[in-house]
C-alpha cells in the first residue's frame, strides 16, 4: 500500500464514525438546536415573529417576566406541580413495586394488580385529562362517594375552586405517573440478591431495618436517576393542566408551560413567551446537567 | 458454642418433592462437619433448614439443647457464610462486619473494639475503609467470615465458601478456615460439593445423595470403608474404578481376566463367601492399581489393560485404561465419563512409568485393597 493510500485509508476510518452520526445530528439540528436557537434570539427582540425587521430589546423581555406576578406565580405553581408529583411518584411507586415483589402475595393477585398498577401508564394525557375532569366533576364520582362517606358536607368543585385547583391537577398528574418508578424500582429490586436479605435475617434485621439499610441503598442509583427525570418531565407538563384547568381558575394552576403558551398564543407576546421559555430551558437544562454530572459520577 | 442435632429432618417442597429424607445428624461441641454430596444432594437446603433459612416439614433441630424448629434465624445463635458472601456493596468492610452489632443497637465504641479485634485476626485491618467492590475474592471471603465471627455465634454454617475462588486461592482459604475454626472451637458445619475440601478439612464427613444421609464419618474410614458403591465412587479423586464380576470359589473373575482374593479378603468379609458363583460389584482405587514393570508393582497379580491416554502431572502419571470388564455406575450424577468410552478405569502410576497412551500393558492389582459391594443394593459386602 502506497502512503496516500495509506493516508487516504486512515482519513476514511477517522470520518466513518461522524457519517454514521450524521443523520441523527442533522435532525437534531434541525428540529431541536435550530428552533432553541431561533426562541433564544426571539427573547431579545421586539414584536418577534410579528414584525419583518424586529428591533434588539436587549434584557426588557425577560424583566418583564421578572417583574410580572403572575410569572412567579406560574414558577411557584410548576415547583410545587413538580415537587409534589415526585414525591408521591416515587413514595407510590416505592409501595407498589415492594407489594408486587412480595413473596407474601399469592402468585395471581400479584398478577392481576401488577395489571392494573400499570394501567395509568397506558393512557394518553388527553385520556387521563378527560377521567379525571368526569371524576372529578361537581357531580361526579368523587363527590358522590366523599359525600356518601360523610367526608365532604357539600359538592366541591375539584378545577374550578382556586383553593383546590393546584391539588388536583397535581393529583391526577400523580396518578398518571406513578408507573414508570413502580416498574422501575420493581426492576431494581427483582436485582437484588436475596442472599442480602438471608444475611439480614440471620443478623437480626427487622422489616423496617431492611428496607432502610439494605432495599433503599441497593435501589438509590434508580431512585435519583428516575427522579431526575421525572422532575425533568414533570417541570414541563402541559396537556393535563390545559385540558382540565387552563391555567386558572384566576391563574391558581398556572404553570410555566400554560404561562408561556398563553403569551405566545393568546396575547400573541411571542418574545416575552420566548423569554419565558428560555427560564424553562435553564431550569432544565440546570437540571439536566445534574442528571449528566451524576450519572458519569456512577 | 454447642451441639447441633438433627433428628428424623425432612424437607417435602410444595410440589411433594422431597428434598431432605430422615436426616440423623448429631455435630458435637466445637466439631468441624463437613456436609458433602453431588449437585441437588439437599445438603444446602440441609443448612438453610439449620439456618431458619428454611422451614423444617418434619422432624426435630435442636441447637445448644435448645428446640430451635420454630425460632426465626436470628434467634437460632448461628452465623451463615454464604456462597456469595452475601455482603452489602454500599458499605464498607467495617460496616459489613458491624451490621449485626447496630442492628442489635450496640454503641459504637463496643462495635469499633469488636471490629478491630476481628479484622487483626482476619488481617483485615487496612481494608475496613473498603467497599466489597474493590476487594479481591480470598479478601471478600475473610470479610464474610469476620462477619460471621462478629456474633461470637453457637454455631458457623458454611455454605460453599470458597466455590467462587481460583484453585490456588481455595487451597490457601481452606487452611485459613481450618486454622480459624481450630482457633476459635465453634461447632461449624459445612457444606461443599468439593470432595477435597470435605477430606481436606472436617472433622467428620457427612455424605447425602439424593436427600438421603448415606455415611458420616472421619475421613479417613469414608476413604477406606465406603458403606456404599456411591460413598466409594464420589470420595475420592480419581474416583474409585468400580466393575462387575463373578466370584468363582476365591476367584474373581471379569471379561477375560481373573484376579485369585486372598483368604483375608474372606476374613475381613465373611459375608463375601455367601457369593460364590454369583455377581458381585468390586471396586479398586486408582492408587491401587500399578505399573506392572515397575519394581511397586511386581508383588502382585496382573490384569491385562489397554492405556488410552496419560495426564502426567510430574508427582504421578493418571492412566486411563481400558480395561476388559463392565464398568459400574457410581450413582454420582456430578461423575464425568472418562474420555468418552475407550476408557474404563483409571490409575495412578509413579511419574518413572514409562508407559505410553495406546500400548497394551499389564497392570499390578493390590487385591487386599479390594471393595466388595452387591450388584443389587451397591451396599458393602
Amino acid at each position: 500500500m502506497t502512503r496516500q493510500k495509506r493516508s487516504h485509508h486512515k482519513l476514511k476510518r477517522a470520518i466513518a464514525p461522524y457519517l454514521y452520526l450524521s443523520p441523527a445530528l442533522l435532525i437534531i439540528g434541525l428540529l431541536m438546536l435550530l428552533p432553541m436557537v431561533t426562541v433564544i434570539g426571539y427573547s431579545f427582540q421586539n414584536s418577534a415573529v410579528l414584525r419583518r425587521d424586529p428591533s434588539f430589546a436587549g434584557l426588557k423581555h425577560y424583566q418583564a417576566i421578572f417583574a410580572d406576578p403572575v410569572f412567579w406565580a406560574s414558577l411557584w405553581h410548576t415547583l410545587y406541580f413538580t415537587c409534589m408529583s415526585v414525591v408521591f411518584h416515587m413514595t407510590i411507586g416505592m409501595v407498589f413495586a415492594l407489594m408486587l415483589n412480595s413473596d407474601r402475595i399469592n402468585p395471581t393477585l400479584r398478577n392481576i394488580l401488577r395489571v392494573l398498577y400499570i394501567l395509568p401508564w397506558l393512557f394518553t394525557a388527553v385520556i387521563i385529562a378527560v377521567i379525571w375532569r368526569l371524576l372529578l366533576e361537581p357531580n361526579g364520582v368523587v363527590n358522590s362517594v366523599l359525600m356518601q362517606m360523610g367526608i365532604i358536607g357539600s359538592k366541591v368543585e375539584w378545577f374550578s375552586s382556586t383553593a383546590t385547583a393546584l391539588h388536583a391537577v397535581t393529583f391526577a398528574n400523580i396518578w398518571a405517573g406513578y408507573p414508570l418508578f413502580m416498574v422501575s424500582l420493581l426492576a431494581g429490586l427483582q436485582g437484588i440478591p436475596k442472599d442480602f436479605y438471608e444475611a439480614a435475617d440471620i443478623d437480626g434485621a427487622k422489616a423496617y431495618q431492611k428496607l432502610i439499610f439494605i432495599t433503599i441503598p441497593q435501589l438509590m442509583p434508580i431512585i435519583i436517576s428516575i427522579s431526575l427525570l421525572d422532575f425533568i418531565w414533570t417541570m414541563q407538563v402541559f396537556p393535563l393542566i390545559w385540558i382540565t384547568t387552563g391555567g386558572g381558575p384566576i391563574y391558581s394552576t398556572e404553570v410555566l408551560s400554560t404561562y408561556t403558551y398563553k403569551l405566545a398564543f393568546s396575547s400573541y407576546n411571542l418574545s416575552q413567551a420566548s423569554a419565558s421559555a428560555v427560564v424553562i430551558l435553564l431550569i432544565s437544562l440546570g437540571l439536566t446537567l445534574f442528571y449528566i454530572r451524576y450519572q458519569k459520577a456512577r | 458454642m454447642a451441639e447441633v442435632i438433627l433428628e428424623n429432618i425432612c424437607k417435602t417442597y410444595g410440589n411433594s418433592f422431597r428434598a431432605i429424607d430422615q436426616l440423623n445428624l448429631s455435630v458435637k461441641d466445637g466439631e468441624f462437619l463437613i456436609l458433602v454430596g453431588p449437585s441437588g444432594c439437599g445438603k444446602s437446603t440441609a443448612l438453610r433448614m439449620i439456618a431458619g433459612l428454611e422451614d423444617i416439614t418434619s422432624g426435630s433441630l435442636r441447637i445448644g439443647g435448645i428446640d430451635v424448629v420454630d425460632m426465626p434465624p436470628k434467634d437460632r445463635d448461628i452465623a451463615m457464610v454464604f456462597q456469595s458472601y452475601a455482603l452489602y456493596p454500599h458499605m464498607t468492610v467495617f460496616e459489613n462486619i458491624a451490621f449485626s452489632m447496630r442492628l442489635a443497637g450496640k454503641p459504637k465504641a463496643e462495635r469499633k473494639k469488636r471490629v478491630d479485634e476481628i479484622a487483626k485476626t482476619l488481617q483485615l485491618t487496612s481494608l475496613l475503609d473498603s467497599k466489597p467492590a474493590n476487594l479481591s475474592g480470598g479478601q471478600r471471603q475473610r470479610v464474610a467470615m469476620g462477619r460471621a465471627m462478629v456474633r461470637e455465634p453457637a454455631a458457623f454454617l458454611m455454605d460453599e465458601p470458597l466455590s467462587n475462588l481460583d484453585a490456588k486461592l481455595r487451597v490457601q482459604m481452606r487452611a485459613e478456615i481450618t486454622s480459624l475454626q481450630k482457633q476459635l472451637g465453634v461447632t461449624t458445619i459445612y457444606v461443599t460439593h468439593d470432595q477435597i475440601e470435605a477430606m481436606t478439612m472436617g472433622d467428620r464427613v457427612a455424605v447425602l445423595k439424593g436427600g438421603v444421609l448415606q455415611q458420616v464419618d472421619t475421613p479417613k474410614r469414608l476413604y477406606e470403608s465406603p458403606v456404599n458403591a456411591f460413598v466409594a465412587g464420589f470420595i475420592g479423586s480419581p474416583s474409585m474404578n468400580l466393575f462387575e464380576a463373578t466370584l468363582t470359589g476365591d476367584e474373581l473373575t471379569s471379561g477375560t481376566f481373573a484376579v485369585r482374593l486372598q483368604d483375608a479378603a474372606f476374613v475381613r468379609r465373611p459375608a463375601l463367601r455367601s457369593y460364590a458363583g454369583r455377581k458381585v460389584v468390586f471396586g479398586v482405587r486408582p492408587e491401587d492399581l500399578y505399573d506392572s514393570s515397575l519394581e511397586s508393582g511386581r508383588k502382585y497379580q496382573t490384569i491385562p489393560a489397554k492405556v488410552t491416554s496419560i495426564e502426567e502431572l510430574g508427582s504421578e502419571h493418571i492412566v486411563h485404561l481400558s480395561i476388559d470388564a463392565v464398568r459400574v455406575d457410581s450413582g454420582d450424577p456430578d461423575a464425568v465419563d472418562d474420555f468418552g468410552l475407550a476408557s474404563n478405569a483409571v490409575a495412578r502410576f509413579e511419574p518413572i512409568s514409562a508407559v505410553h497412551s495406546g500400548s497394551e500393558i499389564r497392570v499390578a492389582v493390590d487385591d487386599a485393597k479390594f471393595h466388595f459391594f452387591d450388584p443389587e443394593t451397591h451396599l458393602a459386602i
